[in-house]
C-alpha cells in the first residue's frame, strides 16, 4: 500500500524544512509600504516646507515615468540575461515609480486646495471660508484620473512582485503604466476648477475604486499576453494582431485622413488658440508624418502577409522575413512618432500650414460651438461655410499654435502601437529562452484568474458606487450613460471570464483571450468615451 | 437502482452522468435554459446590445438632433427600425435581461443541490489516486499507530484553521478531512440574489417611479413638475401634480470668483430653501448640490439653474438731490428698505444687462454685462415711482443721474444668483431594493473572492514499520494562500513528536507538490 501512495517523492529532512516566517512574508510587502509610506512623509513635508519651492506633480509624474521605464528596462533585459543583480535594480526603480507617481497625486491635492485658497484670500476671504478638503482630491479630469490609474497599476504590479517568480509581469505591466503617464503628460496637467455636481465624497470613493480596477485589469491583460507567450502562441500571430491594431490606430487618427483617398498621407493636429487649453476643430497638416505612417503601415502590412505564410507553411524563411520587415516597421513608427513630436513644439507658422478643405469644417464647427441648429448648418453653402472660417483665421491666425496637449490620444495610440511593435520585436528575438524563463503556465493562469476576480470585484463597486452617487446627484441611480454603459461592459465581459470557466472549463489561453478583451473595453470607457462620445462623465 | 452515477473528476469536480433514456424536448428546453453556458451567452449579448447603445447616440443624450441631421435617410431608416436610438428601452434589450433573470433562477436551482452536498454530505472518504492529483499533496513517514496519527492530525489541522474535522475509514485507511470557509460555496449564490434583487429594484422603478423638473424662484408657489420627453429629434413635456405645493424662499449660488459669471465651473454650490405645504401643515425644506431632501416619498435635488443674471441682494448708495452724504443700504430680493427720511425703496427687478425696455427672457446674462436694478422708491405719502440703480459700466447715461423721491441710487454691489432654479424631482419606490441590491453584491463579492473553502484530506494507513500519510487539498479560490498554509501545516506535522514525547530519530518526510 505505502509503495502503491508513494510517487516518486522528493525526500527532504525535517531539519531542512523550514516553516515560512510570518517576518519574510511580511518583508515580501515592503517596497509596497516604502512607496506608500514614503509619499505619505513626502506630502508631509510638502504640506510643512511649503508649494512654490518644492516639486511640483508634473515633476514627481515624469520621474514616476522615468522610474518605471527604468524598471521596465532591467526587467527586459532580464527575460533574456537573467541576473539577480539587474531584478534588484529593477524592484528598486519599481518602487521608486510607485513612490513618485503617488507622491505626484498628492502634491496635485495640496496644489489644487492652495489654488482656491489663493482665489479666497484675493476676495478677503481665509482658509476658514475654504470647503472641505476632499472638494480638492485629484480627480477632476482625465489627467488626474490617469495618474491614479497608473498607480493602480503600479501597485498592483508591487504587490504580486513579492513572489519573486512574478516579477517578469513588471516588464510589461510597468511599461503600460508608462503610456499611461505619457497620456497624462499630454493632456497637461492644469488644475480646473471642480464642476458642483462633483464635489461630493462619493467622488473620491467612486474614481479612486476605478483607478485601482482599471490598474488591475491592465495587470492582469499583462499576465495575459505573458501566458499567451508561456502557452506556445506563436509570436507570428500575436504579430499580426498587434498589426491590425497599428492599423486601426494608424486609420482612424486625423480625423481618418490618412488613408482618405482625397486626403491620402496627410497627418493633421489640432490646434490651439492664444492660451486656451481648449482643442479648436482647426486642424493643421504637419508635413511627412502623414507618409511615415503610411511607410509604417505598408511595411506592418508585408509584415503580417510573411507571417502568415509562416503560418500557413510552417515557413521559417518567410518568418524571418517577417520579424526583418517589423523591424523596419518599428524604425519608421518610431521616426513618425519623433518628427510629430518635433513638428507639434517647433512648427511656427501655423496658418500657412492649414488646408483649405480645412475651411468649411472649420467653419461647421464654429457654427455648432454656437449652438446652431444642425438642419442650418447643412443649409449653407461650401463656400459660406469657407467665408465664416476665413474671415476668423484671417482676424485671429497669428494666435494659433500647436501643441503636444492639443491630440492626446491620437498620440499615445500611435506610442502604444509602437510599443505593440517594439514588444513583438523583442518577443521574436530569442522566444524559446524567454519562455523557458517565464513562471509555469499553470501559475500564470492562477494568477490571472485571480485579478480578473479582482477586478471583477472592483469594477463592480465601481458601477455601485457610481449608482449610489447618481442618485445622490442626479435623482438616478442608472441613466445609460456612455460611461456607465462601458464599465458595466468591462464588467460583464470579466463576469463572462469567470462564468467560461465553470461553463466552459475554458482556462489558459481562452482565458487569456477574454482577459485581453475585457482590457480593451476597459480602455475604451476610460479614453473612448471621455474623448468620442457625449454624456455626463466626458470631463473624466 | 440508482438511475444516476457519481464520478469524480481529475478537477475534483463531482460530475452527474445521467443513465435515463433520451429526454424529452421540454427538459432538454430546461436544462438549456438554465445551462451557464446559456447565460454566458446572454451576457455576451447584452453586452453587444449596450456596445451599440454606447457606439449609436442614444435619443436622451444632448446633441442628439445634430447626431440625427447628420445621419443619411438609410440610417435613420436602418437605426430607427431596429430600436438603435433608444435601444436600452427597446422590447428585445428588456426581453434580454428577463431571460438573464430567469436563466440567474432556473441556474441557481439546478446547481444548489450539488453545492448543499459540501454542507449535508460532505465527502470524507476520497479515492488516494485523486487525493495524489490535487492542488497540493504531500507524503509522510510517522512513527506511532493509526489512531495516535489521526488525533495528531486532526489537532494540526484544527490549528492550521481547517476547524471542521471529520473523520471515516474505508477500506483499511482512516480518513481525515478538515475543511473552513464551507459557507463560500454559496457566495455565487448570494452574488445572484444580489443581481436579481437589483433588477427588481429597477423594474420597480421603471413601474412605479416618476420624475420630473421645477422651476423655482423665490415667492413662486406650483404643484406642477415637468418631465421631458424625447421621441428621435423632437422633444415634448409631460405635467405631472404633486400632492402639495412648493412654495420658493431663496435660492443662492455660491461663486469662486465673485467677479465671475454664474458658470457651473464658477460655482461651488447651489443652495434653494422653500417650503411644502399640505395638509399636515407647512414644513421648511432645504436643498443643495449632493444633498436632496425627502418628503413623502419625494425626492428633491439640485439640478440647474436658469442663465439669467439676477441678484440675491443689492447694496445700493442713495445719494440725496438736495446734497448731503449719501445712505448705504442693502435690500434682500424682493425686499425694500426705508431711509432715514421715510423712503420707501422697493428692490423690484435685476437685469444682468440692462436695456430700456423689456427684458429678453431667453437672452444669457449670466455674464452681467450691464447690470441694474429697477427700483420702486415712494416717498411718504407719495406715489411709487421707478428708478434704476445701475453699476460702474452704465453710471454715465443719462437716466442713472435722474433724481427719483429726490435721491439718485448707484448699484454699489450685489450677490449674484440666477432666476431660477431648477430641482429635480423624483418618486422612486424602486431605489431601496436597488440599494439592497447593492448591498448584498458588495458583501458577497468581498467574500468570494477574498476568502475560500478549503478542504484538506489526510487517508492515513499503516505501514510496515511506521503509519503512513498521505495529504492533498484544495481551494476553490485563492489557491496561492491556500498552498502556503498547506506547506506550513505539512511543516508542522513533520515537526510531530512521538506519543511518548521523543522525537524519533528516523523521522522523515516525503514530499511532492502539485506545483
Amino acid at each position: 500500500m505505502s509503495q502503491q501512495v508513494l510517487h516518486q517523492p522528493v525526500l527532504i529532512s525535517t531539519d531542512d524544512a523550514e516553516e515560512p516566517g510570518v517576518l519574510s512574508s511580511l518583508y515580501s510587502y515592503l517596497p509596497a509600504f516604502l512607496a506608500i509610506g514614503g509619499s505619505l512623509i513626502l506630502i508631509a513635508v510638502r504640506l510643512n516646507v511649503g508649494g512654490e519651492r518644492f516639486m511640483s506633480d508634473g515633476a514627481a509624474m515624469m520621474l514616476a515615468l522615468a522610474s518605471y521605464l527604468i524598471a521596465a528596462v532591467f526587467y527586459l533585459t532580464n527575460m533574456y540575461a537573467p541576473f539577480r543583480f539587474a531584478e534588484k535594480l529593477g524592484l528598486y526603480a519599481a518602487t521608486l515609480g510607485v513612490f513618485f507617481n503617488l507622491s505626484s497625486w498628492l502634491i496635485r491635492w495640496a496644489s489644487t486646495y492652495d489654488r482656491e485658497l489663493a482665489i479666497f484670500q484675493s476676495q478677503g476671504l481665509g482658509a476658514e471660508d475654504m470647503p472641505w478638503l476632499f472638494r480638492y482630491v485629484p480627480f477632476a479630469n482625465l489627467y488626474d484620473l490617469s495618474l491614479a490609474f497608473a498607480f493602480g497599476a503600479g501597485i498592483t504590479t508591487l504587490l504580486i512582485m513579492r513572489r519573486t517568480h512574478f516579477q517578469v509581469v513588471a516588464a510589461l505591466s510597468l511599461p503600460l503604466a508608462a503610456i499611461i503617464l505619457v497620456l497624462a503628460r499630454f493632456i497637461g496637467d492644469d488644475i480646473i476648477d471642480l464642476p458642483p455636481v462633483l464635489d461630493s465624497y462619493w467622488r473620491p470613493i467612486h474614481v479612486g475604486i476605478a483607478s485601482l480596477s482599471y490598474g488591475t485589469a491592465l495587470v492582469c491583460f499583462a499576465v495575459a499576453v505573458l501566458y499567451l507567450l508561456k502557452d506556445g502562441l506563436k509570436v507570428e500571430k500575436m504579430a499580426i494582431w498587434t498589426g491590425l491594431f497599428s492599423l486601426s490606430v494608424f486609420a482612424t487618427i486625423s480625423k481618418f485622413s490618412i488613408f482618405a483617398p482625397s486626403t491620402f498621407g496627410t497627418y493633421t493636429a489640432s490646434t490651439f488658440m492664444g492660451s486656451s487649453r481648449f482643442a479648436l476643430g482647426l486642424r493643421a497638416d504637419i508635413p511627412y508624418v502623414g507618409w511615415l505612417i503610411v511607410a509604417a503601415a505598408i511595411l506592418l502590412l508585408a509584415a503580417m502577409a510573411a507571417h502568415l505564410i509562416s503560418i500557413a507553411k510552417n515557413d521559417i524563411s518567410a518568418r524571418n522575413w517577417g520579424n526583418r520587415i517589423l523591424w523596419a516597421a518599428l524604425a519608421t513608427q518610431a521616426a513618425g512618432i519623433s518628427v510629430l513630436v518635433y513638428q507639434l513644439r517647433n512648427l511656427q507658422d501655423v496658418v500657412s500650414n492649414i488646408s483649405p478643405k480645412q475651411y468649411p469644417i472649420f467653419g461647421a464647427w464654429m457654427l455648432q460651438q454656437q449652438e446652431m441648429p444642425q438642419a442650418q448648418i447643412n443649409a449653407l453653402g461650401q463656400q459660406q461655410l469657407y467665408d465664416i472660417a476665413n474671415s476668423w483665421i484671417i482676424q485671429n491666425g497669428a494666435g494659433l499654435h500647436l501643441s503636444l496637449n492639443a491630440n492626446p490620444v491620437e498620440l499615445s495610440a500611435l506610442i502604444t502601437a509602437f510599443a505593440g511593435t517594439f514588444f513583438i520585436v523583442l518577443f521574436g528575438i530569442n522566444t524559446e529562452k524567454i519562455r523557458s524563463l517565464l513562471p509555469g503556465a499553470e501559475v500564470l493562469d492562477g494568477l490571472m484568474y485571480k485579478l480578473a476576480g479582482v477586478t471583477f470585484a472592483g469594477l463592480a463597486l465601481l458601477l455601485i458606487t457610481g449608482a449610489v452617487w447618481a442618485n445622490e446627484s442626479w435623482g438616478r441611480y442608472w441613466g445609460w450613460d456612455a460611461k456607465e454603459v462601458g464599465a458595466l461592459v468591462a464588467w460583464l465581459t470579466y463576469a463572462g471570464f469567470l462564468h467560461s470557466r465553470i461553463a466552459y472549463g475554458w482556462r489558459g489561453r481562452r482565458s487569456a483571450y477574454f482577459a485581453v478583451v475585457a482590457f480593451l473595453f476597459v480602455i475604451f470607457t476610460y479614453l473612448g468615451v471621455s474623448y468620442l462620445l457625449p454624456g455626463l462623465h466626458s470631463y473624466a | 437502482m440508482s438511475t444516476a452515477e457519481h464520478f469524480v473528476t481529475k478537477t475534483g469536480t463531482e460530475k452527474t452522468v445521467s443513465l435515463k433514456p433520451a429526454d424529452s424536448f421540454v427538459s432538454k428546453f430546461l436544462r438549456f435554459l438554465c445551462s451557464v453556458r446559456f447565460g454566458v451567452t446572454l451576457l455576451v449579448l447584452l453586452g453587444i446590445a449596450c456596445f451599440i447603445g454606447m457606439v449609436v447616440m442614444q435619443q436622451n443624450v444632448a446633441g442628439f438632433d445634430r447626431y440625427f441631421a447628420e445621419l443619411t435617410p438609410s440610417q435613420r431608416l436602418v437605426y430607427g427600425k431596429l430600436g438603435l436610438f433608444n435601444i436600452y428601452h427597446a422590447w428585445y434589450f428588456n426581453a434580454l435581461i428577463a431571460v438573464l433573470s430567469l436563466n440567474i433562477i432556473l441556474a441557481s436551482i439546478d446547481r444548489f443541490p450539488k453545492t448543499w452536498k459540501f454542507f449535508s454530505r460532505p465527502t470524507i472518504t476520497v479515492p488516494l489516486r485523486w487525493l495524489r492529483e490535487q492542488n497540493k499533496t504531500a507524503e509522510l513517514q510517522i512513527t506511532g499507530n493509526v489512531e495516535e496519527t489521526r488525533i495528531q492530525v486532526t489537532e494540526a489541522m484544527k490549528k492550521a484553521g481547517w476547524r471542521k474535522v471529520k473523520t471515516a475509514e474505508k477500506n483499511g485507511t482512516t480518513f481525515v478531512l478538515g475543511q473552513r470557509g464551507l459557507w463560500n460555496r454559496f457566495g455565487a449564490y448570494a452574488v445572484h440574489v444580489g443581481l436579481l434583487t437589483i433588477f427588481f429594484g429597477a423594474f420597480l422603478t421603471a413601474q412605479t417611479g416618476t420624475t420630473g423638473q421645477m422651476p423655482l424662484a423665490p415667492g413662486q408657489s406650483t404643484d406642477l413638475i415637468f418631465e421631458t420627453v424625447v421621441d428621435l429629434d423632437k422633444a415634448s413635456q409631460l405635467t405631472k401634480q404633486l400632492p402639495f405645493t412648493i412654495e420658493g424662499v431663496d435660492i443662492q449660488q455660491r461663486l469662486i470668483k465673485k467677479e465671475g459669471s454664474l458658470s457651473a465651473m464658477n460655482t461651488i454650490d447651489w443652495m434653494t430653501r422653500f417650503t411644502i405645504k399640505d395638509e399636515t401643515g407647512t414644513h421648511d425644506a432645504f436643498v443643495q448640490m449632493n444633498k436632496p431632501f425627502d418628503y413623502r416619498g419625494y425626492r428633491f435635488f439640485q439640478a440647474s439653474f436658469v442663465p439669467v443674471g439676477r441678484a440675491r441682494s443689492i447694496t445700493l448708495n442713495a445719494v440725496p438731490a438736495a446734497g448731503g452724504e449719501a445712505q448705504q443700504i442693502v435690500i434682500p430680493r424682493g425686499g425694500s428698505a426705508e431711509l432715514p427720511d421715510g423712503t420707501v425703496v422697493v428692490f423690484s427687478e435685476f437685469r444682468g444687462n440692462f436695456r430700456m425696455g423689456n427684458e429678453d427672457p431667453n437672452e444669457d446674462t449670466s455674464e452681467y454685462p450691464n447690470p441694474a436694478a429697477v427700483l420702486q422708491v415712494s416717498r411718504p405719502g407719495g406715489p411709487r415711482e421707478a428708478a434704476y440703480a445701475f453699476g460702474a459700466g452704465l453710471s454715465n447715461i443719462p437716466v442713472a443721474s435722474k433724481p427719483i423721491g429726490g435721491y439718485t441710487f448707484q448699484l454699489a454691489d450685489f450677490e449674484k444668483v440666477s432666476d431660477q432654479h431648477v430641482l429635480a424631482v423624483q418618486r422612486d419606490p424602486g431605489a431601496a431594493v436597488v440599494y439592497v441590491g447593492f448591498l448584498l453584491l458588495v458583501v458577497t463579492l468581498i467574500a468570494v473572492f477574498f476568502f475560500s473553502h478549503q478542504r484538506v484530506w489526510a487517508a492515513i494507513t499503516e505501514g510496515p514499520d511506521s503509519t503512513q500519510v498521505l495529504f492533498g487539498g484544495n481551494a476553490n479560490r485563492n489557491s496561492s494562500s491556500f498552498e502556503e498554509k498547506f506547506d506550513k501545516f505539512v511543516v508542522a506535522i513533520s515537526r510531530f513528536k512521538a506519543p511518548e514525547g521523543e522525537r524519533n530519530a528516523n523521522e522523515r518526510i516525503e514530499k511532492t507538490t502539485g506545483e
